[in-house]
């Protein structure tokens, strides 16, 4: 374990530059934070899943946004975006969506100093205002539904439902990691870096926000 | 240095390679130089200058592919036979000489550039569409294409529009526009000896030029996989000379002469009446009240359209040009007359001694069980209760034999 | 505090347990080592790589069944041994299980078992995970084929062009089957990707930098963004799919309105890529063998990882090269062509640098080097026809024709598969310990190279004769005559099939002659083809920990420096060997490291798996089962999220020998 082992077997190994790592083999739950993590990048392994997943994310949203430009024009003459969209409406709902961002990064900073209880309280304003926004989506959909938009009325209707009901249970599943995280945070089960699983919710959670601004701006503000 | 691997019969694996390689070499040589006359598809066998134009942008392709492959494989075999272990001492450990590298990279970076240039000029020459001089449409359904040809002054002059299905006739010579869409799923157009293969999408118009530069019978097969009768869906493009081209044209808007009293093919007439026209039409045709027999394939077949029949033994094949409609002997006299007599033999239409009667009957008999096709009245709910290609009709001997003699007169 | 696996020499210097390891979830986790349960809830990579291949091949012989049906049916005109609707099953079918279920997940078993080990990691970064992306697989697998005895396969093509996928032109469930499967599929492929490249990104051993890494790992590592980025497309276009048959949507109704070429995009945006996902790992595996039996570094190496790169790069902008007769528009056809031709260079790359690292070596034609040898010159055939291809005009004359399918089975099958063999041959010793036959081997080689040349080999002919694929029945009339007739050259394909099949057959008796109880092949020398790279520092096959020490790493193909060493002077060189394999891996032992802690089994992942099959039969026959699959999901994700990564110390204890661990909780 110390240097000299390395310097006796690989006498030449001037660029070795990581210090001896901590044994831990992949260790998907963190639970341990005593003794440094080896890894090359630096950045933590779930960080990195993350990051890497929503990159794959990006495409499976890019696909749904494609499909729904494809499509946006193809509805009958008085069921289109002009006649439904409450642009008011939907705006107080991004806000509130977007707010939530603001929140949550209340809360991972509350969480980096180590303030438990003030990242519960800004988790579960996240959540709450996630819920809003859920809400105001379940809103939206049953007027138009009122209206004559079913899921299966016309191929602008199907994307449309498609593309935003895919986003609100990307916002959905953020609210059950939310409140699970306050949860766990209760009860002291989360056996690792508490402030990085909550960054970690709060990355996804940002993440559906972002995705949210592009849907709003091509779906509801850009003219059809 | 001691040798830690176990050591392996060098000699005799190293042949054995070649062999492997030249064999590869061999049936890679056998497939550039795959151009034998006698496939009625074979893709190297140009007839026209559309696919003419694709085989001389072939020839070079192929040709680069293969010495690309011959000199992968010479330098592979020598690399075997000479560096093959004979207890030589450990190579040095180079790796690699980023010059060399960079060279052999540009050099088939340059191949590709130069075989680039030609191929999308040739891509533009093919889809030209404002010099051609006839158009034809075509529309795909599961599984048998309709022709037909709008009224124009191209194709020499047509007045009244022409409808047929299975085989589209042409004029030697002409410069052909296709113009193709679907009734239900993609099919695909392709007469390979004529051009290229060009998918015919529902919604949506596709073109594709045809040109022969003789007269002769040019098979095609529709190439997209359109569900289970996809291997049944094929078409034939019958060119003729402009007298025979005209007469073909003539032929096919002659009005309706109903069958003489009295004869078989009356009671056909009344059989068809009762149990085809609802899906087939034949122009002309009049009920008992003296009026017009419409058919309404669209209430009574999914994709909404089945072949119209008015003149059906004008055509040398049936249903989806999967059968022939003459005869073994009948059919050698048009498909293997000379180029300059493929006109007048296919003129002659099917006769009665010409018939093959064996397989209209099987097909009358029972359609779906010739060619598979939904048609089962148990499985239609999906289709709102309508068949996919022509359901079985139960008729009698008897009326088969009368609708024979019906049809026999549809020309 | 887990496994122990050797005795602490100073315990006192040890952390105290941590207290996570009190709490069970609401189970405790399973402490297995031997039997079924060993396997079963295992999360060691190596295991869950071994589980993932023996899987994989089975599936293969299924595949391979339905292609030795649809030769059959095909050897002669208007074959009658399948009907049209079998027929049309069966290519799908035999499709979906060769690409999907054979070689996308033996290439995950080669990169779970090796990745690690090569680049001195002791397991992949998330072990659960990778316990997920296995069952789901088999799951999803297993629910794909369950259509067979459940009103037939899919039946639409394996890219299932839309409209012909709606439920009017195929009514029965098999697309159904097929759409679902795919979707759970691909979250193991998803889970996978994540899982392996935090893995190479973060968990190589001190020293080895990205471009001291083994190139089969970065072949490995490509191939998993490559998923990363198209399986989500993929998942968009089965969504869209599933709504349309179950749900009622119009997505491809052309009736609606919808464009039935959006199908073709999405489809191919994930299908060229694919394409790339089948063949880079072989490519990979070929390119640890080759410089192994040429005793010289891989020629290039730089260039061959960049354009490994390149290739995953521009691959994703070629997709619509299976679109040229689509009638996309002369201008995107030509953007598409050009940009295809573009990806034989760097794949050409690839070609030359494998003939260059021959070139000057000292050859061992071992069943493991025929088998790459034997990729390089099947692959090039079919990647020369597949350049043919990129012409579009010339494509329009090829494409839907048996040329290619001839294309297509030369590089997967003359690349992939074929690469994937010479991986069977070369890490059989290091993942069971025990060397397969080489003569029986040499079988297997030359039976599969013959075969496969008289099965895709003729299909040049008769494609440009003007076969079209997926017909089920091929007529006398469009047959021709004299050397190029289809009769005689189809027939050749068929023998070709069972020529095949019997070289495969070889590579089972193989398996049973090496492993059958009672048989008297001796274990296999630790280092037994003199090789390079790190997964043979360690015993064969590996410890459940990988390495007695975590390796440092100074060089590319660090074993070879340690056991050769450059004696010659100036631009002389000689090697001598100054160490063994086995003195390189006792010196490791004896420097062991101390306290190896590793992940403990775990039941959510295999139960969070069983629960998309459930939710999947539930989409197609009643919403009750949805929520049975729904319920057993969120309690397995609850579970997974409470469960602590490690089993409490008390129920995995050390015995006193050190090796094996007490079972007295065994049976919890
Ligand atoms: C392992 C899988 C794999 C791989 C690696 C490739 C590699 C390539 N493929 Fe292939 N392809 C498929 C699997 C694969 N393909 C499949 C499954 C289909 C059919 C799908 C379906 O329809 O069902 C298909 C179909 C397909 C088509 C569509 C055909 C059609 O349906 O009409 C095209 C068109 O461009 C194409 C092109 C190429 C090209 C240019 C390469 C290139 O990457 C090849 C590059 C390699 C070389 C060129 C050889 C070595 C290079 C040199 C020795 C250097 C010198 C070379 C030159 C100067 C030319 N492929
Ligand atoms: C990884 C991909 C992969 C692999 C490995 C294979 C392997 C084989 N394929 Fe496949 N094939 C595809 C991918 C693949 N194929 C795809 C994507 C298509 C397109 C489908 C579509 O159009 O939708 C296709 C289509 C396809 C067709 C065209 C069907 C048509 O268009 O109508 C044919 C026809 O000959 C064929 C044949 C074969 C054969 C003979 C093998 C052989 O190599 C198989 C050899 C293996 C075995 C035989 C198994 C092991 C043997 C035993 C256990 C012994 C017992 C077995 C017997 C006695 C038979 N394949
Ligand atoms: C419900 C619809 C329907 C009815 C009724 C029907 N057909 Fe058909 N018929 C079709 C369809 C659809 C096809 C095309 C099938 C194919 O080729 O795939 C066809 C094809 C044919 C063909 C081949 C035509 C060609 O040009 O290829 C003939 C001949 C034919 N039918 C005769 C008859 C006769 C005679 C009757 C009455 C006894 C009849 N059909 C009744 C739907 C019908
Ligand atoms: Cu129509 Cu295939
Ligand atoms: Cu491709």
């Amino acid at each position: 374990m110390s240097d000299s082992v390395i310097t006796e077997t690989a006498p030449d190994a001037e660029d070795v530059v990581d210090a001896r790592p901590d044994e831990h083999a992949g260790d998907d739950h963190g639970h341990d934070d005593h003794g440094g993590h080896h890894s090359s990048l630096g950045l933590s392994n779930i960080k990195l899943a993350m990051w890497l997943f929503l990159g794959s994310e990006c495409l499976l949203f890019g696909g749904l946004i494609s499909t729904y430009m494809l499509y946006r024009n193809r509805h009958s003459a008085n069921l289109g975006p002009d006649q439904l969209w409450d642009i008011p409406f939907t705006s107080a709902s991004s806000f509130v969506l977007l707010t939530s961002s603001l929140t949550m990064v209340l809360a991972v900073s509350a969480a980096n100093r180590k303030d438990i209880r003030a990242t519960k309280i800004f988790l579960g304003v996240t959540s709450l205002l996630g819920g809003l926004f859920v809400a105001g989506q379940i809103y939206e959909f049953t007027t138009f539904y009122r209206e004559g938009l079913g899921f299966t009325t016309s191929l602008f209707s199907s994307s449309f439902f498609t593309l935003t009901g895919f986003h609100g249970v990307h916002v959905s599943i953020g609210i059950i990691m939310l409140v699970a995280t306050i949860g766990m945070l209760q009860k002291d089960k989360i056996s690792g870096d508490k402030a990085e699983a909550v960054e970690m919710v709060g990355l996804y959670w940002h993440f559906v926000d972002i995705v949210w601004i592009v849907i709003f701006t091509l779906v509801y503000l850009i003219p059809a | 240095m001691q040798a830690v691997t176990p050591t392996t019969t060098v000699k005799s694996v190293t042949s054995r390679v070649r062999i492997a390689r030249l064999s590869a070499v061999a049936v890679l040589a056998a497939a550039v130089a795959g151009c034998a006359q006698d496939a009625p598809q074979d893709t190297w066998d140009p007839a026209g200058p559309n696919a003419q134009k694709i085989h001389s942008l072939d020839n070079v392709v192929y040709a680069i592919a293969g010495v690309v492959g011959v000199i992968v494989f010479a330098v592979l075999s020598v690399a075997f036979w000479k560096f093959r272990d004979r207890g030589q001492p450990i190579p040095e450990q180079s790796h690699g000489k980023p010059a060399l590298e960079i060279v052999l990279t540009i050099i088939p970076a340059m191949i590709l550039i130069g075989v680039a240039i030609p191929s999308v000029s040739t891509l533009m020459a093919l889809n030209k569409t404002d010099d051609t001089e006839c158009i034809i449409n075509v529309t795909g359904q599961q599984w048998w294409w309709e022709v037909d040809y709008p009224v124009q002054e191209g194709c020499g002059g047509i007045d009244e529009p022409i409808v047929t299905s299975g085989q589209m006739v042409i004029e030697a010579g002409t410069k052909v526009l296709v113009r193709g869409t679907s009734r239900d799923v993609i099919h695909s157009w392709w007469i390979p000896r004529l051009n290229g293969k060009r998918d015919m999408v529902p919604g949506r118009v596709h073109t594709v030029r045809l040109e022969a530069d003789e007269p002769g019978i040019y098979a095609g097969q529709c190439t997209e996989f359109c569900g289970l009768s996809h291997a049944n869906m094929r078409m034939e493009v019958v060119a003729m000379e402009p007298d025979d081209f005209a007469a073909w044209k003539a032929n096919q808007v002659e009005a309706y002469v109903a069958p003489e009293e009295g004869t078989l093919a009356a009671e056909g007439e009344s059989t068809f009446v009762a149990q085809c026209s609802r899906c087939h039409q034949v122009d002309g045709l009049t009920d008992n009240d003296g009026e017009l027999v419409i058919a309404r394939p669209d209430q009574n077949v999914w994709s909404g359209a089945a072949p119209n029949l008015t003149n059906l033994m004008t055509r040398n094949t049936f249903a989806g040009a999967s059968w022939d409609l003459l005869s073994n002997e009948c059919r050698a006299d048009v498909w293997e007359a000379d180029s300059a007599d493929v006109g007048a033999a296919y003129l002659e239409g099917v006769s009665e001694s010409c018939l093959n009667e064996v397989e209209l009957r099987e097909w009358l008999r029972n359609a779906p069980a010739k060619k598979p096709m939904y048609t089962d009245p148990e499985s239609l709910e999906e289709t709102n209760g309508l068949p996919r290609g022509m359901p079985y009709l139960a008729l009698s001997e008897d009326q088969i034999d009368q609708l024979i003699a019906y049809l026999l007169e549809r020309k | 505090m887990a496994i122990i696996e050797r005795p602490t020499e100073s315990p006192a210097t040890e952390a105290p347990a941590p207290s996570a390891s009190t709490s069970y979830g609401y189970l405790r986790r399973p402490v297995e080592t031997k039997g079924w349960r060993s396997w079963a809830f295992t999360v060691d990579h190596k295991k869950i790589g071994i589980m993932y291949g023996a899987v994989a091949l089975f599936f293969f012989i299924i595949g391979g069944l339905e292609a030795g049906l649809i030769r059959l049916q095909l050897a002669g005109p208007d074959g009658t041994i399948l009907s049209a609707d079998k027929y049309n099953q069966m290519f799908t079918m035999h499709a979906t299980t060769m690409v999907f279920l054979f070689v996308m997940p033996m290439a995950a078993a080669f990169a779970n078992y090796f990745i690690p080990l090569q680049i001195g990691a002791r397991d992949v970064a998330f072990p659960r995970l990778n316990a997920l992306s296995l069952w789901t697989f088999v799951f999803g697998g297993i629910f794909i084929n369950t259509s067979w005895i459940l009103g037939g396969g899919a039946d639409g093509g394996w890219f299932m062009y839309a409209p012909n996928s709606s439920v009017p032109f195929s009514p029965s469930n098999g697309i159904d089957f097929w759409t679902l499967g795919l979707l759970i599929t691909g979250i193991a492929s998803l889970v996978g990707a994540i899982n392996l490249i935090v893995t190479v990104l973060n968990m190589r051993a001190p020293g080895m930098t990205m471009m001291k890494m083994p190139i089969f790992t970065w072949m490995g590592f490509v191939t998993q963004m490559l998923l990363l980025f198209a399986m989500p497309v993929i998942t968009v276009a089965l969504f869209l799919l599933m709504f349309q048959r179950s749900f009622g949507a119009t997505f491809f109704s052309v009736e609606a309105g919808a464009d039935p070429l959006l199908w073709q995009h999405l489809f191919w945006i994930f299908g060229h890529p694919e394409v790339y996902i089948i063949v880079l790992p072989a490519f990979g595996i070929v390119s640890e063998v080759l410089p192994v039996f040429s005793k010289k570094p891989l020629f290039g190496y730089p260039f061959v990882v960049f354009s490994g790169a390149a290739i995953g790069f521009v691959g994703f902008g070629v997709w619509a090269h299976h679109m040229f007769a689509s009638g996309l528009g002369p201008v995107s056809v030509a953007v598409f062509s050009v940009a295809t031709m573009a990806i034989a260079v760097p794949t050409g790359v690839k070609i030359i640098n494998w003939t260059l690292t021959m070139w000057g070596g000292k050859l061992k034609f071992t069943t493991a080097m025929l088998f790459a040898v034997g990729l390089i010159v099947e692959f090039t055939i079919g990647g020369l026809s597949g350049v043919t291809h990129a012409i579009a005009p010339s494509d329009t004359q090829q494409t839907d024709t048996y040329y290619i399918v001839a294309h297509f089975h030369y590089v997967i099958f003359g690349g992939g598969v074929v690469g994937l063999f010479s991986g069977m041959y070369y890490w059989w010793p290091k993942i069971f310990g025990k060397m397969l036959s080489e003569t029986l081997g040499k079988w297997n080689f030359w039976l599969m190279m013959i075969g496969m040349n008289l099965t895709f080999g003729p299909m040049h002919i008769i494609g440009l004769q003007g076969q079209p694929r997926r017909m089920y029945v091929w007529t006398e009339y469009r047959a021709g005559e004299g050397f190029f007739n289809l009769g005689f050259w189809n027939l050749v394909a068929t023998i070709g099939t069972f020529v095949l099949a019997i070289g495969v057959f070889f590579f089972l008796i193989n398996i049973w002659v090496t492993h059958r109880p009672g048989s008297k092949t001796p274990p296999a020398p630790a280092d037994p083809w003199d090789a390079r790279s790190l997964e043979w520092i360690t015993s064969s096959p590996p410890k459940e920990y990988n390495f007695a020490r975590t390796p440092v790493v100074s060089d590319l193909d660090e074993f070879f420096h340690r056991k050769y060493e450059d004696v010659g002077e100036g631009d002389q060189h000689e090697y001598v060997q100054h160490m063994t394999g086995e003195e390189v891996i006792q010196n490791e032992e004896d420097n062991a490291d101390l306290n190896i802690h590793l992940p403990a089994p775990s039941y959510w992942p295999m139960v969070l798996a069983f629960s998309l099959p459930v939710l999947a039969y539930g989409v197609i026959y009643s919403t009750l089962l949805i929520l049975a699959g729904a319920a057993i999901a969120t309690m397995a994700m609850f579970g997974w999220a409470l469960e602590p990564a490690d089993a409490p110390q008390s129920d995995y204890d050390p015995t006193d020998d050190g090796g094996e661990t007490s079972k007295e909780l065994a049976n919890v």
